[in-house]
């Protein structure tokens, strides 16, 4: 049984956020791998972009950053010089710049490091399941995959476990700044000027900022170096020490991108167990633990593209990228290329290899988090798997209002404790 | 070149790999498990660690800052002198006959 299946007939206005409120446009992006791989897209809102939506295309850009390059934006929306130098992180950079930001926390975020948090994790997970599973139906996107990602940010950012509603909360609002569910700022919508400056376009990363101000106040008079924040204030080896727009930057990255792509990864693995009976059974009875978290990624895929800037004209599939033009890398697309993927919309827990681009595998900016991803999803689903009979959809789910970040906003369930 | 990986269970993997070629590319291009090379050869990752063997070391050349920098935070439990990241040699004929040795997991 299929999980999901696709309903856009083909022709998807890539530009437009509420395509994406369907879910991504896959019978799309299947025709733009089959017919043209290197599809430009003119848009009234922006410059016109290009999307590459096949898995081998995007794998061999994107190892080559100084051909496409990162630092010129990597949102489909043009921003002005001035935007980009005040909103940057180390997301919008290239080597060797990027690789100078991300040593300072690479320890922090290696696998053997946040191996240490495992029983963490798993504390964690009999918390919010023993909690969620007093009830029966509820929606599982709130009451389980909200709640691992964000508890654990407490622990990465080293913050009061109080504050933690309030910072996931913002960091929605900036991350999901198209979704009118999360924010009152909708990015498209209506005048976002007046915070041109900030983080995603969003008074939450206002908010944002000066918490994070606050709180390094009051953790630097305490002595407290918990978590990965002050790791970031340290000077690197040549002396640079990052400036306080790169730090607020930083943090927002952290409370943004930390913490709804592994919700909406652990949202689409649980929806696949609802429409795929078998999966709950292999989690339960079979040795798949070293290959399903990979294979709930890619089913999700949260990142649905990343874009560079093209720094010299590229000949490609018959059609010329210019120099300056925009490229999307759809990952979405190329986790369903049906070229690497067997049954691309099958959840095979036990796929491999599993060569998913979900973590911008093949490039510099390669997901700094990803091994915190896998575990999470790694026990979230050890621990379900041991707590219940069965899981089914009691209605249809929704999916996040965004373009950028493909997710399931709410998953309404129905379980069998045992 | 030809070049030989040494894998954790005792077996090998051995190829010919074209010159400018780095290694990284050749043990994904073979199936090597345990070199994954997810940043592409950017520095990034530190998921194509190797050790050379120890005939080899010298004529694979220095390590570079940030490849010291990747190996010393992200692999310090696993790092030997001999560790590189993969990625960072390049097949020439000068080096026909390598040996590299895949970390334990």
């Amino acid at each position: 049984m299929t999980v999901w299946t696709p309903t856009d007939d083909g022709f998807a206005d890539l530009t437009s956020h509420d395509t994406f409120a369907a879910g991504a446009p896959h019978n799309t992006f299947a025709r733009l791998r089959r017919e043209d791989p290197v599809h430009w897209t003119e848009w009234d809102a922006g410059q016109g972009f290009w999307s590459i939506t096949r898995h081998q295309d995007i794998t061999e850009m994107n190892r080559n950053p100084a051909v496409f390059s990162s630092a010129r934006g990597i949102r489909m929306e043009d921003q002005t010089y001035e935007e980009y130098l005040a909103r940057r992180t180390f997301q919008e950079t290239d080597p060797p710049e990027h690789m100078m930001t991300r040593i300072k926390v690479a320890k922090a975020f290696s696998k053997p490091v946040v191996a240490e948090f495992e029983s963490d994790i798993r504390e964690l997970c009999d918390d919010i399941l023993d909690q969620v599973l007093e009830t029966r139906e509820f929606d599982a996107t709130k009451a389980i995959a909200r709640q691992l990602p964000m508890r654990m940010l407490g622990r990465i950012l080293g913050t009061p476990e109080e504050d933690l509603p309030w910072l996931v909360e913002k960091g929605d609002a900036l991350i999901a700044n198209t979704d009118p569910d999360f924010t009152t700022h909708v990015l498209d919508k209506m005048t976002t000027d007046e915070f041109r400056m900030m983080p995603f376009n969003s008074p939450a990363g206002a908010d944002l900022y000066q918490y994070a101000k606050e709180l390094m106040a009051k953790k630097s008079a305490a002595g407290d170096t918990n978590g990965v924040l002050h790791l970031i204030l340290q000077p690197g080896k040549d002396g640079s020490v990052i400036t306080e727009e790169e730090f607020r930057n930083f943090f927002c990255l952290l409370v943004a991108a930390g913490n709804d792509t592994t919700r909406y990864s652990i949202a689409a693995g649980i929806q696949a167990m609802c429409h795929q009976p078998e999966l709950l059974r292999q989690m339960q009875t079979e040795d798949i633990w070293e290959t399903a978290p990979d294979e709930i990624i890619r089913w999700a895929t949260p990142a649905l593209y990343f874009r560079r800037t093209a720094t010299q004209d590229v000949e490609m599939h018959g059609k010329t990228i210019r120099a300056g033009d925009k490229v999307l890398y759809w990952f979405s697309s190329a986790n369903r290329d049906e070229t690497v993927f067997a049954d691309p919309f099958h959840v095979d827990l036990s796929r491999s290899p599993n060569k998913h681009l979900a973590f911008g595998q093949g490039g510099p900016h390669i997901c700094l988090g990803m091994w915190l991803a896998r575990l999470e999803v790694r026990v979230l689903f050890q621990e379900l798997a041991k707590r219940i009979k069965s899981i089914e959809a009691t209605g249809p789910h929704k999916f996040l209002r965004s373009n950028f970040v493909g997710g399931i906003k709410e998953l309404p369930v129905r379980v069998v404790p045992n | 070149m030809h070049v030989t990986w040494k894998l954790p269970d005792g077996s090998d993997i051995s190829a010919d790999v074209a010159d400018g070629i780095n290694m990284m590319e050749a043990a994904v291009a073979h199936n090597v498990p345990g070199v994954l090379g997810d940043c592409g050869g950017n520095l990034s990752c530190a998921t194509c660690h190797v050790y050379v063997a120890a005939d080899w070391v010298e004529k694979t050349g220095d390590i570079g800052d940030f490849e010291e920098a990747m190996l010393d935070v992200t692999e310090a439990e696993r790092r030997r002198p001999a560790s590189r990241l993969s990625c960072q040699i390049v097949a020439r004929a000068a080096l026909d006959g390598l040996v590299l040795e895949v970390p334990k997991p």
